[in-house]
């Protein structure tokens, strides 16, 4: 009797591979864009942290967020900008729907108050976009921020720099961005929890102010992995 | 006795706190203290009596209006304190604000007690007997209360128990009390005292038997009057206690408050009482300050600013406390002191009864607004708003949250603006003849000219796009009259 429980507990666990077989469906929400929905199996998953490792900022690292903010800025929930690392301008950002008055901008003094700032919004239910600070977050802070996000079940995104990416991180979702050439980003999974890293996209992106009538997809590379060519196969046929 | 000209009979409660005097001191004293005999003193009749004393001092034998020194020879060991009429106010105060949640009509006596007019509000309560115990059970917690009932104010003073009734008495035992009180309680003059005497009058009742016109004859305006009032023929004018357009209140601990932990406590009794006021105000505050003062030095304050408005005190002692963590405070505090006088009308529905919640990610943001700011200082927050203007850095900036009054000129600029606006523009090099900004950029489209400023000093400037060999792309200008390249702004 307990060893089934035990067994039906693992089975109901997100992060347990069942082959082929049907994977419960995790919490995410629409990444705005249809073939990155497809990349990362319905939308940005909510209940953890997604970091984004950009190569160069302004690349369009923000831009792939655009169409999540706009949703959430609507809704009337705040997007709090924990040190970003230049001043948003605000024409374009009112350009792109987002409103304004739901945007919050902190700035942090030290790696505490950093820490503390981000585990409060993402525990209240705000959409947390944070930049790191110079000196990386350490391991244990970011598994502190994954908890909260496990609590709360909310998106929250963690710019990072590409060097961060020899460093181990707790989080479920890694993405390296690429520029390859102008409004055109390269995304890679470096690491995705259920799935093998290795995927990469290239998509364009929406121009936040004039509004990009049809969007391409193109899947430069399908992934080796065997179990994975089934979704990309499936999104493939829908688009 | 009846009062036919009203539609609904007046039900008036007297409030009498005999050890008022004592117990608006108890605050101040030290916990050790309290336990041993103590006795408020005041000057009577050129010498120093004993006003009131506590359980402990009566089992000594001390009984008000005894002189001081007998006092002491009877217990050496009585703690005495002065009176302190500020203490008794401050503190009747607080019990009128009590009182306010209850009815409306609520009257401050100077002789320690309060007049309530409760017919008016018992359906409210479900009746009397449990409007009158939840009255008790809220003044028990503070003070020893005890009452009287009548149907005018003063008929209640004068039926005023020596405990706390919480059955209202039938009209027919009012009466029957009423008419066997003595007449030495409705007046304190001698010389009416003397007159009663000689007519044989004992009781309010042989007095009220008597024909009107005799008793004019014989006994002054003032006594009529009070005939008059306890037939309930002439209205109560008193003024109606109504709360304080701002709120003050003060702990003052003699003995110091040397940690901040130890703060908590008495900064929480603070907030309870704020939010008492603002209940019966039916408010919320904007904003609360805090000032704490030493014994000997400057007095530190603090201020929280909220970005929605509260009523609730466990959400303003959590922001006070995260704000405290920062604060740098003296040695030892003797006096602390909350202070507000910013208030909104409580939203219609929030009366915790949001079914649905709706209200609920507005409400979090604002509470965590608050805790930041709490906790980071204001600084920290900002906003980015748009403004009537043309260059740039105007048409957005950054201002604290809640101000916000984005009325901008959108959507005129034909030409990819960015997301990033870098705060102070950074030059750009020229390097044969190619820009160099960390790495060589080049040119992808432009040029757009804004003009701003030319009422004091004119900026021309082309506004180009550029991008790197890496994709990524960057908003540069030329400023027309030095000819010098920078880079504004970063496409993201």
């Amino acid at each position: 009797m307990a060893n089934t429980e035990t067994i039906s507990n693992l089975l109901t666990r997100q992060d347990t591979w069942r082959g082929r077989s049907q994977r419960r469906s995790r919490p995410v929400v629409s990444t705005g864009y249809s073939s990155l929905n497809l990349l990362l199996q319905g939308g940005w998953p909510t209940a953890t942290v997604t970091e984004l490792l950009p190569r160069q900022f302004g690349i369009g690292e923000l831009s792939l967020l655009l169409p999540l903010l706009k949703d959430h800025s609507n809704n009337g929930r705040l997007c709090l900008w924990l040190d970003p690392p230049y001043q948003p301008y605000a024409p374009t950002l009112s350009a792109a729907g987002i409103a304004l008055e739901q945007l919050l901008i902190v700035r942090s003094k030290s790696p505490r108050e950093w820490l503390w700032a981000a585990e409060q919004s993402i525990r209240s239910g705000a959409l947390l976009l944070a930049w790191a600070r110079q000196q990386a977050p350490r391991y244990t802070d970011l598994r502190k921020l994954q908890l909260a996000a496990a609590d709360s079940s909310n998106a929250a995104f963690l710019f990072s720099t590409i060097s961060a990416l020899s460093a181990p991180s707790p989080v479920a979702l890694r993405l390296e961005l690429e520029s390859l050439q102008v409004n055109k980003l390269l995304l890679t999974v470096r690491k995705m929890r259920g799935v093998a890293p290795g995927a990469q996209l290239q998509l364009p992106l929406i121009e936040p102010a004039a509004e990009v009538g049809a969007e391409r997809t193109h899947l430069a590379q399908l992934p080796t992995d065997r179990h994975h060519s089934y979704d990309y196969d499936a999104g493939r046929q829908l688009s | 006795m009846t009062t036919s000209n009203h539609q609904t009979k007046d039900i008036w409660l007297y409030l009498h706190f005999p050890l008022l005097p004592l117990e608006a001191l108890l605050p101040q004293l030290a916990p050790e203290q309290k336990q041993k005999p103590i006795a408020v003193i005041d000057l009577q009749k050129n010498t120093q009596r004993v006003l009131c004393c506590n359980s402990q001092a009566s089992a000594w034998g001390i009984e008000p209006s005894l002189s001081v020194s007998t006092a002491l020879a009877l217990c050496p060991e009585l703690v005495a304190l002065p009176r302190q009429i500020e203490a008794e106010q401050d503190c009747l105060q607080q019990l009128a604000l009590l009182a306010y949640r209850f009815t409306p009509v609520v009257i401050l006596h100077d002789a320690c007690g309060l007049w309530l007019e409760i017919a008016a509000c018992h359906q409210l309560f479900k009746g009397y007997d449990s409007l009158l115990e939840k009255l008790e059970s809220q003044l028990q917690q503070q003070i020893t209360a005890v009452n009287g009932i009548g149907p005018n104010p003063l008929a209640a003073q004068l039926l005023c128990q020596s405990d706390f009734q919480v059955a209202l008495p039938s009209d027919s035992e009012i009466q029957h009390r009423l008419a066997t009180t003595e007449l030495s309680q409705l007046t304190t003059s001698r010389k009416q005292q003397q007159s009663f005497k000689q007519l044989g009058l004992r009781t309010i009742g042989d007095l009220l038997a008597l024909p009107r016109t005799e008793l004019s004859r014989r006994f002054d305006a003032q006594l009529m009057a009070s005939i008059a009032q306890l037939n309930s023929e002439k209205p109560f004018n008193a003024p109606l206690f109504q709360p304080a357009n701002s709120f003050r209140d003060l702990i003052q601990n003699p003995q110091g408050i040397f940690n901040k932990e130890s703060l908590l406590f008495p900064m929480k009794t603070l907030l309870q009482r704020l939010c008492n006021y603002l209940m019966a105000k039916q408010c919320h505050c904007r904003e609360i300050e805090w000032h704490f003062e030493p014994l000997i030095g400057e007095s530190r304050q603090m201020h929280i600013q909220l970005s929605g408005s509260q009523n609730s005190w466990s959400n303003l002692l959590l922001l006070s406390r995260l704000q405290l963590d920062q604060l740098e405070l003296p040695g030892s505090i003797e006096q602390i002191i909350l202070l507000t006088d910013q208030f909104v009308d409580m939203p219609m529905g929030m009366c915790n009864l949001d079914l649905f919640g709706d209200n609920n990610s507005a409400q979090q943001s604002c509470e965590l607004i608050d805790s930041l700011n709490a906790r980071l200082g204001i600084d920290a927050l900002s906003q980015p708003i748009l403004n009537q203007d043309y260059l740039p850095e105007q048409a957005s900036t950054l201002a604290t949250p809640g101000k916000h009054s984005s009325t901008g000129i959108n959507g005129k600029s034909k030409a990819p603006q960015p997301l990033w606006l870098l705060t102070n523009p950074a030059p750009v090099h020229l390097r044969n003849k190619k820009l160099y900004w960390h790495q060589p950029l080049s040119i992808i489209s432009g040029p757009e000219r804004l003009c701003g400023n030319w009422w004091q000093s004119e900026q021309q400037r082309d506004y180009y796009l550029a991008c790197d060999s890496n994709g990524a792309r960057y908003w540069l200008f030329r400023e027309t009259s030095s000819q010098r390249w920078f880079v504004h702004g970063l496409f993201s």
